[in-house]
């Protein structure tokens, strides 16, 4: 069977200079649960070169457990300007902590936003204690990537619907898609102008992406892995060879992250 | 590089996927979308149903199809469901049949060789591979502990566990690998970056498995992660069709 030229141009080549891939959901740096083989940030430009991959958006593993770590991300971009961009995760369970850090996110060079992980930090994206981030994230028009899960009761895609029309001004990117809870989470995506549906482990869930692009539209699809967690060239073969356009492939693969992170390049 | 895919199926599941294949016809047109050759076939109704029922329909579906190659799904021969172990040898001569499924939780059995001792002499005798799904559970046993379980039970089985999950397994599947040298890897979830180059360099390229997952999972993942995998494009073959024509080929019926 023929396939479109860009499945066969990554198939032969593992990369295609029209489609220069932005990963919206990375992270960096060694994690509890897990063995990485490439968790260093010269292991991921490594990752990122053999796939295509021209820039990624990372969180610090390190501050999913203890927010100071963000300052490696700050590092990490003003080494590799060209490759990483970075979320500033906020931790829910240190209130206190949370008007000092937004006003260090405010002079630190190379975030686009914030990162939540409220899944595991036990704490819902609806509750007061994000209401200063969110605030200050609306009143910037910042990214903020949620961890989103099905059925979850700290970060599901109804949670995400609360929050859009009261945040209109933020760019909330649905991290993991809602999983599980996919007609939820399109049907969010489809109707507020201010949420995408990230595909981080989503992707792999077959003609999940093909669901996606035909109810929310490619236009509100963003590509993301998690690097150092998944290789890149798995969450990319589930896009290409998802039954959708090679405009859409386009869409989901750069050219929507290219338009959300342009203001921060 | 020739796809042999170790872990597809087709037929009406119980909980319906976004997509799927109702028929071997529908199966065989996915498979040449992803140029998959060839592929080691089971039905949903295996699983979902009574294997007696699963069993007899994959068998009569792939009939003539050159591109599939059959399985069985089995059970304790206790109840007398599956008659004996020459009836199944017999069926398994006459169609070509060179490996097993067992799917304990949905049909309710142990998977202790008390149980299975008679199919796991036969899988030993004969090096008829037995394939179990990582989430597959009995007797309050789940996961890799199962799979230690059956393995310390029958050492020397040829046993190949699928769709091992995306969350951090190496930490449990790398002992294993490392003391039962018959266990394999399917890798339509081993997405690790970088995991399938670390395995290889530690382990050789024997021990993994080209498979889909199909249709719950997209196949196109561990496609381009495999034809894209940074290590030598033998290793690549023997993944992709190599070791499971090995497996099946040593299979004596």
């Amino acid at each position: 069977m023929k396939l479109s030229p860009l499945i066969e141009e990554f198939m032969q080549k593992g990369r295609s200079e029209s489609c220069p891939i932005i990963d919206m959901h990375g992270h960096l740096g060694p994690y509890q649960g897990i063995y990485f083989p490439n968790p260093s940030s010269e292991d991921m430009i490594r990752t990122l070169d053999r796939c295509g991959v021209k820039m990624i958006v990372s969180s610090s593993h390190g501050a999913l457990i203890d927010t100071r770590a963000n300052i490696e991300m700050a590092k990490v971009v003003k080494k590799y300007p060209d490759r990483f961009r970075a979320y500033w995760v906020i931790n829910p369970n240190y209130p206190e902590r949370m008007q000092k850090e937004i006003e260090q996110f405010s002079k630190t060079e190379g975030f686009v936003g914030f990162k939540f992980l409220s899944d595991y930090h036990k704490y819902p994206i609806t509750g007061p204690r994000y209401e200063p981030a969110l605030t200050f994230a609306d009143e910037h028009g910042l990214l903020v990537l949620m961890h989103t899960w099905g059925q979850s009761p700290y970060d599901s895609p109804s949670l995400v619907e609360q929050l859009a029309d009261k945040y209109p001004n933020l760019t909330f990117l649905m991290g993991h898609s809602g999983y599980g809870e996919w007609e939820k989470a399109i049907q969010i995506a489809q109707q507020h102008s201010n949420v995408y549906l990230e595909l981080t482990a989503a992707y792999a869930v077959n003609g999940v992406i093909e669901w996606m692009a035909k109810e929310a539209g490619s236009r509100k699809v963003l590509f993301g892995t998690d690097l150092p967690w998944f290789d890149p060239h798995y969450g990319i073969g589930c896009v290409l060879f998802s039954r959708i356009s090679d405009e859409d492939r386009h869409n989901i693969l750069h050219r929507n992250a290219e338009k959300l992170i342009k203001p921060y390049l | 590089m020739k796809f042999f895919d170790c872990n597809i199926s087709f037929g009406t599941l119980m909980l319906r996927p976004i997509r799927f294949a109702e028929t071997v016809q529908e199966l065989l047109a996915e498979m040449s979308y992803y140029n998959i050759s060839e592929a080691l076939v089971h039905h949903a109704k295996q699983r979902d149903d009574s294997p007696l029922i699963g069993n007899e329909i994959l068998l009569k579906e792939i009939e003539g199809f050159d591109r599939l190659h059959g399985t069985l799904a089995i059970l304790p021969l206790q109840t007398g469901e599956l008659r004996s172990i020459e009836a199944i040898m017999n069926k398994m001569r006459a169609k070509d049949i060179r490996a097993f499924w067992a799917f304990p939780a949905e049909h309710r059995y142990s998977m202790s060789r008390t149980a299975l001792g008679a199919f796991y002499d036969l899988m030993v005798e004969r090096n008829i591979p037995l394939f179990i799904h990582i989430n597959e559970s009995c007797e309050g046993l789940t996961g890799w502990r199962l799979i230690e379980t059956i393995l310390a039970d029958v050492p020397d089985l040829t046993l190949v566990v699928t769709e091992h999950g995306s969350w951090g397994q190496d930490r449990f599947f790398r002992p294993l690998i490392e003391k039962y040298e018959n266990l394999y890897l399917e890798i339509s979830r081993y997405e690790l970056d970088g995991g399938i180059k670390d395995f290889c360099k530690r382990y050789g390229a024997e021990r993994l498995l080209f498979g889909t997952g199909f249709p719950g999972w997209n196949p196109g993942g561990p496609i381009l992660m495999l034809a894209q995998a940074d290590i030598s494009m033998r290793e690549r073959d023997m993944i992709a069709s190599g070791n499971l024509e090995r497996i099946l080929g040593r299979v004596r019926l």
